[in-house]
């Protein structure tokens, strides 16, 4: 490992040009590069570890199926017809871009269920036993699709995995809830209809103002006072300040420290998502390029709408996905009302109602 | 006939169906009145869900309660003098026992309508904030099954003989038998879980009880 | 003479302890057929499968000329009922108890209930559960007659009440009978009083029903004979000897069934001399003949 290491980095500076004479940016998008360089090289030596560890314990299977590439030892996992089942999905989520996971085989050790049996040690590769159904091994092959790094923008901007799922629903109702629960002035506004709020509370705004865009003064108060319960020296004083009112102490309180925003990663994915459904098929490979660096330039290059156009669409698709309260499923009342029957014609046939 | 046993069904739960009223009426109207806050908090849509959720988990506790007091009472004049004046009307016995299940369902209809009352007046009296709205009318309904359902369930238990409660006593306990020794032996195999889930999940008979019960939701 | 009821080869029993075979008892219609037997005899067990409330092994029940229990409610609305303990809704009032008991009969007579009421003296604004035994008594007596019924059916229903009480119901009861040709079956272990209001007696005991035939055969038909020097053996008696126990002496007390006067000749026959001819009263002539039953043979 060792001297695997030093030869990648002896390779990786012997391919770097000259530092000499270039500016701090320039030297800072060079960092950039070779650190990403670094980490694909690690991965790659990783991979060919793990290749050199399934072909000694065992017979090795390579699947293919499109540009979905499974590395796996024999075993009675379902891999071909979980992978058959996943590729289309990966195929229509991705487009084009799906192509690139070629590069990023997944790597499965397949284990025996039994606790009883020795596993082999952790390591690389995924380790799955080997009893998982054909349902849940294609979930699982959805979850590891690697199509490469995002940019730092769209990633500090997402706050969370870019990776595609088929429950678009589901999650739009998640949203649709938090715009009606979020604590924010912003979010109500945005659920209202105004497409600027919604642009807020989406972070897609860069104004230094955005603390009072989006939270009013009392939900600052009620943030800022939930944040410090227990505040100490100067702080205490700035708390009791806010306390009593002093919008400006809540103010300092909380760019000191800044509260989560107020719409969290499921609403930002759900305006990637439509960004990517509007835009078309070749629309991932656009989101991955990292021009334009300002994410609602971005997100509009995608779905190839201005970005108030594609907010405004966005809010319609959420607001449409309201969620049905549905505690009692649509034959509930059925299913009751013949337990009523079931049980009242119990107490009827009770052998004290009839001649004992 | 039916009027007579209504009547005598009466004198025994009109404390308990009182009561009942008054919890049902008060419920809705304290959930929605604790989840509205003034002063320093402006209404927050999420923690007015939350508190309502939490009231909630008081109805089905209230159906529960109201379902076998009423179906003892429904009993409770025949207990008294160990049926021998119920099996000596002139009627067909299946017929009498109709009579008093019909009687103790008509008993739990003003709680029922009582929740309908209370969730009404609290939700049109209370400012939802937007998105959110209030279901009245779906709380009492599903109030109104599960109290029937609860009720069903424990006038079967109270019409049937010792007999047949202790079958059904001796039932349980095996079960918890075959579950201890299962698990004493290292078997895979939990009989009590999957009772419950059964019990529990649709279709069950006790699913109407579970779940979020939620004046106000999205 | 046809049978308002009828037990033909009844089997039952009642877990290990108790039970009886081929019972065969038979009320004719119209009579005031008393029940007698001590307790734990099986009475109340019998009247509970003759209303239905038990289901006999075998055997067929008839009651007013029909099957019982298939047609337990066309029979249940003839019949009056008066069980030995208080089975009615303790919280209901004297008026509201006979408010429910008038829903479901349509014969009730109400002017007839009303009457009753105020004879019985009963404060109608009473909860049933706060009355004393004796008022208990009249209301459940007065239930079963204001139904007017065909048969009335009393399990012990004077036992534990004073003698005011008990006249006042047997009153009414025989006020009833002779208004109306009920009949009525009536158990109890109190044989005086019975023996007064009774046409016909059945005894029964431990399970099984000794004898069965009307009254007046039943009385005359037991005496007490006092008799002196008979022999030890005695064949060909002309009535039934239940008993004979010695005086002291060459005297004996026989108890027989089946007496005539002109049965005198007979202990000419055998060398002995009779006495006296005692009248026994219908309790000792139960007694006397529960005595025998229980003897072991021979």
């Amino acid at each position: 490992m060792y001297s695997r290491g030093c030869r990648i980095l002896i390779a990786t500076l012997l391919a770097a040009p000259p530092l000499v004479g270039q500016t701090v940016g320039e030297l800072r998008a060079r960092a950039d590069s070779l650190a990403r360089d670094w980490r694909q090289a690690n991965a790659l030596a990783d991979l060919q570890d793990t290749l050199r560890h399934l072909a000694r314990r065992s017979g090795r299977d390579t699947i293919r199926v499109g540009a979905l590439t499974i590395l796996a030892n024999t075993s009675p996992l379902p891999l071909q017809e979980a992978a058959a089942q996943a590729w289309p999905v990966i195929e229509r989520l991705y487009g084009p871009a799906a192509q690139a996971i070629a590069e990023h085989p997944i790597v499965i050790l397949a284990v025996d269920p039994d606790t009883a049996v020795d596993r082999p040690p952790v390591g690389p590769g995924l380790q799955v036993p080997w009893n998982l159904s054909v349902r849940d091994l294609t979930r699982l092959l959805q979850s590891r699709v690697d199509l490469g790094p995002v940019d730092p923008g769209l990633r500090e901007w997402l706050r969370g995995s870019l990776l595609l799922r088929d429950d678009t629903a589901r999650r739009r109702s998640m949203v649709y809830v938090q715009l009606v629960t979020a604590p924010s002035v912003a979010v109500r506004r945005c659920f209202l209809g105004a497409v600027a709020a919604c642009r807020d509370a989406l972070s897609l705004s860069e104004a230094p103002d955005i603390l009072t865009r989006w939270y009013d003064p009392a939900e600052r108060r009620a943030l800022a006072t939930r944040m410090y319960l227990s505040p100490a020296g100067a702080g205490q004083t700035r708390v009791l300040s806010c306390k009593s009112g002093n919008d400006s102490a809540c103010l300092d309180l909380l760019e000191s420290s800044p509260p989560a925003r107020p719409l969290d990663y499921e609403a930002r994915f759900t305006l990637v998502e439509l960004a990517l459904h509007v835009g078309g098929r070749d629309a991932f490979l656009r989101l991955l390029d990292a021009n334009p660096r300002d994410v609602a330039d971005r997100l509009a290059a995608v779905a190839g709408v201005g970005v108030d156009s594609l907010v405004a669409r966005w809010l319609g698709e959420i607001r449409a996905a309201r969620p049905v309260p549905a505690d009692v499923p649509p034959l509930g009342t059925w299913v009751a009302l013949g337990w009523m029957g079931v049980f009242a014609a119990f107490g009827l046939g009770s052998s004290r109602w009839r001649v004992s | 006939m039916f009027r007579v046993i209504l009547y005598s069904q009466w004198k025994w739960s009109r404390f308990i169906i009182g009561l009942g009223t008054v919890a049902g009426f008060g419920l809705p109207i304290l959930s929605v009145q604790s989840a509205t806050r003034t002063g320093d908090h402006p209404l927050q849509a999420g923690e007015l869900l939350q508190t309502i959720q939490s009231w909630g988990a008081l109805y089905p506790v209230l159906a529960a309660a109201l379902a076998v007091l009423v179906a003892i009472a429904t009993w409770a004049p025949d207990h008294r003098g160990r049926h021998v004046h119920a099996l000596t009307l002139p009627l067909p016995r299946w017929r009498y026992a109709l009579l008093r299940f019909g009687a103790g369902l008509a008993l739990l209809a003003p709680p029922v309508l009582a929740v309908l009352i209370g969730a009404g007046l609290a939700t049109a009296l209370a400012a939802i904030p937007a998105g959110l709205q209030g279901y009245p009318v779906a709380l009492a309904a599903r109030f109104a099954l599960a109290v029937g359902v609860g009720y069903a369930v424990f006038f079967a238990i109270s019409a049937g003989t010792t007999r047949t409660a202790s079958a059904i006593l001796l039932v349980i306990g095996a079960l918890i038998v075959i579950q201890v020794v299962a698990r004493v032996a290292a078997v895979d195999l939990d009989v009590v879980t999957r009772l419950q889930i059964l019990l529990v999940n649709w279709p069950g008979p006790l699913a109407i009880f579970t779940g979020r019960w939620m004046l106000i939701d999205v | 003479m046809s049978n308002a009821i009828e037990l033909q080869d009844l089997h039952y029993r009642a877990g290990k302890s108790f039970a009886f075979t081929n019972l065969n008892l038979h009320v004719p219609t119209g009579s005031i057929y008393g029940f007698l037997g001590p307790n734990g005899s099986g009475k109340t067990t019998t009247i509970r499968v003759v209303l239905g409330l038990l289901r006999p092994r075998a055997g067929r029940v008839t009651v007013l000329g029909r099957d019982m229990p298939a047609d337990a409610p066309s029979i249940l609305a003839r019949t009056g009922f008066v069980p030995e303990q208080p089975h009615l809704d303790p919280t209901l009032t004297v008026r509201e108890t006979l408010r429910f008991q008038a829903a479901f009969y349509p014969s009730w007579d109400r002017t007839w209930a009303e009457q009753l009421l105020r004879s019985f003296d009963l404060d109608e604004r009473l909860p049933f559960g706060r009355l004393s035994k004796g008022q208990k008594g009249k209301v459940m007596m007065l239930l079963a007659l204001a139904q007017r019924p065909e048969l009335l059916v009393l399990d012990e229903p004077t036992d534990g009440l004073d003698p005011v009480v008990r006249r006042d119901m047997l009153t009414a009861l025989v006020d009833y009978v002779s208004q109306r040709e009920a009949t009525v079956f009536i158990s109890s272990h109190l044989v005086h009083e019975l023996e007064r209001i009774c046409d016909w007696v059945g005894v029964m005991d431990n399970g099984q029903l000794i004898t069965e035939l009307p009254m007046d055969r039943f009385k005359s038909g037991i005496k007490r004979l006092q008799v002196v020097q008979a022999p030890p053996d005695l064949a060909g008696t002309p009535f039934t000897l239940l008993a004979r126990e010695s005086n002291g002496g060459a005297c004996e007390s026989w108890i027989v069934r089946g007496w005539e006067p002109e049965m005198t000749m007979y202990f000419d026959g055998i060398g002995a001399s009779l006495q006296t001819v005692i009248d026994l009263d219908l309790e000792e002539g139960f007694v006397e003949l529960l005595r025998t039953f229980r003897a072991p043979r021979g």
